[in-house]
């Protein structure tokens, strides 16, 4: 155990623009980071976890940091926007309220200032918030490289804790969300022991798409936080409710259906039991919450 | 937010009883306030400390050469720097050692030294220290290490038993016999840090003269100066210890000589440069000094109308690799035990036990919020079996003002009572009680605190009231403001009695070449000892000047009023002098500086640690908590959405500083109840950082409308105009309030701290197995 | 390995030319190249909030800054805000006449997320306070008084149309 007070020795690099960042990251594999937000990378450097040769500035590249409505309806988001520009974005407020929920149980006011949403994906870390509410927004995520551009769904993006699909040499640049439909309404619920700040010990993201003709569910996704060693997406749980009534015993088996699908562990933190409890609870929590969003969303009033 | 004084429109005195803003506030929120980490030397070196990453094993051999080499590194210091003597608190169980020489006996003892050019060639330097250990089998549980066959732990110490205290007042066997009730229950805590914001930090100089100066954030300046002697094997009298600014203590490594102060002034002697150590903040969350944890098994026998009649208390307190202040903390929660309730028979047995972990000592509050939690949890128990109301049977049993306690307490104000009534109608306790909706919980709980003690060391304070030729008045004490106000309280004092204004008074910080030897802070003993001291001294003061404007104006020196930094004629006002004339004529004229001195030490009565008999405090505090929650039953998150506390602090000097005490102990152990926890896994603290050791922030405590606090006035005779202490005593109820709320809002009766939500959540659904029925 | 590299600062409403290494956070710059220590040092993580500064009016955590990243930025620090003869700030009058101060090593990053609070939220719920202010643990005090005294700095700050 090391108890540093100061950073590693690293050469810092401030490119100007994101073809510029591919450039020093091919050049240098395997010896640079990225530094978006720092709020994760500074605390993994001051613990000596990562002590990479160079650092490579993301902050001053101003064509990273975007809220755009999309000619489509759908929008799209530069990596290095920070988590408070995501919590007051007017857009995402009115169209995509699921985010700037999941950014306002964020942290605090000086941690959302620096954190980056581009920062909350590449880290993969398995509480992150973000991932599970994109997941069940059907976002996808922009890669850029020297070789161009590769696109992915946010939920084939992780590969393990801390890993990710992405290349030493491609640069996280956009988030792309399509554009929603009428009756449709997404929540992300957490759960952690204190009221703000806390790592989340599970996080359940759901989103819905209401038949108002049927009266039933014509889309459910599921997505979860620490849950598994990714972002995971509880698809035998969604199976259950596609077609069916919203009703308290189909939240009850959809909850029940996402624990055995999740595969939490037991660490000092929480136990696997008590995260699972907690994901049944959420589960149902989070879909009521979008349900209630869909069915009162525009076109169409309450029913 | 209501805060009942009763003192604030008060005539009776100019400022004592009024709201007065901390004299320092303003050095503070401009950030001109120095703490020791903010000031350099010229010169100045920057040290940091090596530490084992084993829980148990032999040193045999530490190679220092490769970073001795790296450029920037000034000097290295191991265990066998220094003269191999124990230091430590008290005279039988000192076991510390600057840095280890044999032996490393938890993760994170201190091993070697360094002082390089900046910090970061001491980090790295760290790394290029080679120690060659032989790992010892650890143990960490009491259990464990008090088995014959278990590793050793001291040598001075076979069996690992650090520390007991035990004693058996009345007779517990016919208390027991005579009771219609018994109840015995197991509880568990957990190990706490203090939390305090500014971490450990310290400068020491040792000049090629032999005069030793170590600038450091400590809470008792003397002992450290005492402790630093002892272990460097020198006198007192070449040290000289000057207090920084304090960024938070609750006592702990603050309270005490530290590694890194030893090590501060030795790396000095040896670069001839000021040396600088400041700890990172998850090196103090992973050292030693914390609350101990403790198995508290308590046996309570009461009579169908809820009187108490015996209570057998047997705790197992899990030390730590070292002993810090744990004989004192073993008699004490045995001792507090016998407050604030009226115990005739009582048997107590308690064990700190060595083990591989970091070790504890005192920390606000010390072992008594546990044994309250505890004993008040029980409280409840008893009381819902008898069918009688929480506070009902708190009434029927309380300590009143004249009691003495089993163990000898002479208790001369308790306005207990009227702490238990208060919190109940602040709260709307009896509308509340039994009709909250489901889920939704209140609770009571209640404990006390001693105001400063006897101790067999130094417990006495003194204090020195100089008046200037300006008017102004220079007070020094050797206790320390650490945060909590006593630079406002003890100026506060001497301006009522000179009748000056607080802002006339000046209150240095301690520096043991200039201010008056004092054990220093803690143990709630400041407001009554030192400010007792105060008073003396600046009456002794206000009499010098009596006397003299006594012959200046012809009249008996009783005649004389001290107001407004005027001296005047009671009967004629317009007969005066002002205050700084009566200095100048003093000092030019007839050659008197006006030094006035005083100190207090609360009689001589000694208490037998042996039999635990005795009177430890000059005063006691009794207070009461209600808390009122809501809990989550499918996730067991508790939200803590009232507070309502009463305590009797004698008389609150300062009301709005009393308020920030009471409150500010009151979170903290909410903290302890409901999210801190420092967790070992094979010796190993595995959440070192804030974002992990879980303290309460701002939206898990209730709006302002939600809580109140009330003083309790009783004016303790012996107590500088009747104040005793308050803050550290209010938060001890605490912890068992919330439990009781818990209780109350779900029917789980929560044993073990802290009381997280997973543990609530099997709780309820143990509950729920329960009213199921047996399985078939 | 390149080591210092040049950095303007633009601090409390001056301009301070630096030769600084680029594993320097801003804390350790403002506290040890412009000896600017009321930001400091404690958990370096981002959880309590004591070395918070405010970049272009924003509050963040100078811990987790690098200060080669501030270039160009107006950073205000809690000596920017106020001093005894030139009068204290409103927050800061607040802060130390309601009990907001004990120990005072949260202070200063308090104060300073409380200004950049008011100036975006001049008439906070204490809900709103609260949130605001999850960012920062304080010992001492529980919270209440800081509360109070927030709340009374906006009351304080509205009747003069200040900022």
């Amino acid at each position: 155990m090391s108890y540093n007070l100061r950073l590693p020795r690293f050469e810092y690099l401030a490119p100007s623009t994101a073809a510029e960042v591919c450039s020093l990251l091919a050049e240098n594999t395997g010896e640079a980071r990225l530094l978006a937000g720092g709020t994760d990378l500074i605390l993994q450097m001051r613990r000596r976890e990562i002590k990479p040769r160079f650092v490579i500035g993301l902050k001053g590249i101003r064509e990273l940091a975007f809220i755009r409505e999309q000619a489509d309806g759908g929008l799209a988001i530069g990596g290095m926007t920070t988590i408070q520009d995501l919590l007051t974005s007017p857009v995402i407020v009115e169209k995509y309220s699921v985010l700037s929920q999941t950014a306002a149980g964020m942290g605090s006011r000086e941690i959302r200032q620096l954190a980056t949403l581009g920062g909350n994906l590449a880290g993969a870390l398995p509480c992150a918030d973000f991932p599970p509410a994109l997941i069940t927004l059907g976002a996808k995520v922009k890669l850029q490289s020297r070789q161009g551009e590769r696109l992915f769904p946010v939920e084939d993006f992780f590969t393990g804790c801390g890993q990710t699909i992405a290349g030493p040499a491609e640069l996280l640049t956009e988030i792309q969300i399509p554009s929603l439909p009428s009756r449709s309404g997404g929540a992300y619920l957490k759960f952690h022991d204190r009221h703000s700040m806390d790592m989340t010990t599970t996080g359940v993201s759901a989103f819905v798409i209401w038949d108002e003709t049927n009266r039933v569910l014509l889309d459910v996704r599921i997505a979860l936080a620490s849950s598994a060693p990714v972002p995971l997406r509880a698809r035998k749980a969604e199976a259950s409710l596609r077609g069916r009534a919203f009703s308290g015993e189909a939240l009850e088996e959809a909850a029940l259906l996402a624990c055995e699908e999740a595969d939490p562990r037991t660490s000092w933190r929480a136990t696997r039991d008590f995260r699972r409890e907690l994901l049944k609870t959420l589960t149902k929590r989070s879909l009521q919450a979008a349900w209630e969003k869909a069915v009162s969303s525009p076109n169409g009033g309450k029913s | 937010m209501g805060a009942e004084t009763g003192a604030e429109a008060r005539d009776e005195y100019n400022i004592i009883g009024k709201s007065v803003p901390k004299k320092d506030a303003w050095l503070k929120v401009t950030g001109q306030a120095e703490y020791a980490d903010d000031l350099t030397l010229p010169g100045m070196l920057y040290g940091k400390l090596l530490r084992s990453p084993h829980p148990h094993a032999r040193i045999l051999h530490i190679d220092t050469a490769r970073a001795a080499a790296l450029p920037g590194v000034r000097a290295i210091v191991t265990g066998k720097d220094f003269p191999g003597i124990k230091y430590g608190n008290i005279p039988t169980t000192r076991d510390y050692l600057p840095l280890a020489i044999d032996k490393v006996r938890y993760i994170g003892d201190e091993v070697a030294a360094v002082a390089a050019i900046d910090e970061d060639t001491a980090e790295e330097a760290l790394d290029l220290i080679e120690v060659e250990y032989e790992v010892l089998p650890a143990v960490f549980e009491p259990e464990e290490a008090v088995q014959p066959g278990a590793p050793q732990i001291h040598d001075h110490c076979p069996g690992n038993v650090a520390a007991q205290s035990a004693f058996h007042f009345g007779n517990v066997d016919q208390g027991f016999a005579a009771s219609d009730s018994i109840q015995e229950d197991l509880f568990e805590t957990q190990p706490i840090k203090h939390g305090m914001l500014e971490p450990h930090a310290c400068i020491g100089v040792w000049e090629s003269t032999g005069r030793i100066t170590l600038r450091a954030s400590k809470q008792s300046p003397y002992v450290v100066w005492r402790q630093l002697a002892m272990g460097l094997g020198i006198e007192p009298g070449q040290i000289r210890v000057i207090q920084t600014v304090i960024g938070g203590g609750f006592s702990g490594g603050k309270q005490e000589a530290m590694p890194m102060d030893f090590c501060a002034v030795l790396l000095s002697k040896k670069t001839r440069r000021p040396v600088k150590f400041v700890h990172a903040m998850d090196e103090v969350l992973s050292i030693g000094h914390m609350r101990h944890p403790m198995k508290i098994w308590l046996r309570t026998g009461v009579k169908k109308d809820g009187t108490l009649l015996a209570q057998h208390c047997q705790l197992t307190a899990n030390g730590g690799a070292y002993s810090s202040i744990g004989q004192f903390s073993m008699y004490l929660a045995g001792a507090m035990l016998n407050l604030p309730y009226r115990l005739p028979n009582i048997k107590y047995e308690a064990r700190r036990i060595y083990t591989n972990n970091g070790f504890c000592g005192a920390l606000r509050g010390h072992t008594i919020p546990q044994i309250c939690f505890a004993r008040d949890s029980q409280l409840d128990m008893i009381g819902e079996k008898l069918g009688l109301d929480p506070v009902e049977i708190r009434l029927r049993n309380a300590v009143q003002t004249g009691d003495t306690t089993a163990n000898g307490f002479r208790i001369s104000t308790f306005g207990f009572n009227e702490c238990i009534e208060k919190a109940a109608e602040a709260s709307h306790w009896r509308e509340k009680h039994g009709k909250l909706s489901k889920y939704r919980g209140i609770g009571i709980g209640c404990g006390s605190l001693i105001c400063g003690a006897r101790l067999m060391g130094h417990s006495a304070s003194s204090a020195e009231v100089r008046v200037q030729e300006d008017g102004t008045v220079l007070l020094t004490t050797g206790s320390t403001d650490v945060g909590q106000g006593a630079d406002t309280v003890l100026s506060m004092i001497a301006a009522e009695v000179l009748g000056v204004e607080v802002d006339n008074v000046r209150f240095p910080k301690v520096d043991t070449d200039m201010t008056p030897v004092d054990p220093g802070t803690f143990g709630s003993r400041v407001t009554f000892w030192t400010g007792n001291a105060v008073k003396l001294a600046a009456e002794d003061a206000r009499q010098q000047l009596a006397d003299i404007a006594a012959q200046k104006l012809g009249v008996d020196p009783k005649e004389l009023v001290f107001r407004n930094r005027h001296v005047f004629i009671r009967n004629d006002p317009r007969q005066g002098v002002a205050l700084k004339e009566l200095v100048r004529w003093a000092e030019f004229r007839l050659g008197k500086m006006i030094t006035g001195r005083g100190a207090y030490a609360a009689g001589e009565e000694l208490i037998d640690f042996r039999t635990g008999y005795g009177n430890i405090s000059p005063a006691y505090t009794p207070s009461a908590c209600v808390v009122e929650v809501e809990v989550d039953p499918e996730t067991g998150q508790v939200t803590v959405v009232g507070i309502w506390g009463a305590d009797d602090s004698g008389f609150p000097l300062n009301p709005m500083a009393v308020k920030g005490q009471v409150l500010g102990a009151t979170v903290m152990c909410i903290g302890q109840a409901l999210y801190e926890n420092l967790i070992r896994i094979q010796g190993q603290v595995m959440n070192p950082s804030f974002r992990d050791y879980k303290m309460p922030l701002a939206t898990d405590l209730p709006k302002l409308a939600n809580v109140e606090h009330r003083n309790v006035i009783t004016r303790d005779p012996a107590g500088p105009f009747g104040a005793k202490e308050a803050g550290e005593g209010a938060g001890t109820g605490v912890i068992a309030a919330v439990a009781n709320a818990i209780y109350n809002a779900t029917g789980v009766r929560m044993k073990n701290l802290p009381m997280s939500p997973d543990r609530i959540l099997c709780g309820l659904q143990e509950l729920q197995k329960e009213k199921n029925g047996p399985q078939k | 390995m390149k080591d210092l590299l040049p950095l303007s600062l633009r601090v409390n409403g001056e301009r301070h030319d630096l030769l600084i290494r680029p594993w320097r956070t801003l804390l350790e710059v403002l506290r040890e190249n412009l000896g600017l220590t009321g930001a400091k040092r404690s958990c370096q993580e981002g959880q309590c909030g004591a070395c918070t500064v405010l970049i272009d009016g924003k509050p963040v955590n100078s811990c987790l800054y690098l200060a080669i990243e501030a270039q160009d930025k107006e950073i205000l620090t809690i000596e920017g805000l106020g001093r005894g003869d030139a009068g204290l700030h409103p927050i800061q009058k607040s802060f130390a006449e309601k009990g907001a101060v004990q120990c005072g090593f949260c202070t200063a990053g308090l104060i300073l997320t409380t200004k950049a609070l008011l100036d975006e939220n001049p008439n906070p719920s204490e809900d709103e306070v609260r949130n605001g202010i999850v960012g920062h643990l304080c010992r001492c005090t529980g919270y209440f008084q800081i509360v109070e005294a927030v709340l009374d700095a906006a009351r304080e700050m509205r009747s003069e149309g200040r900022r």
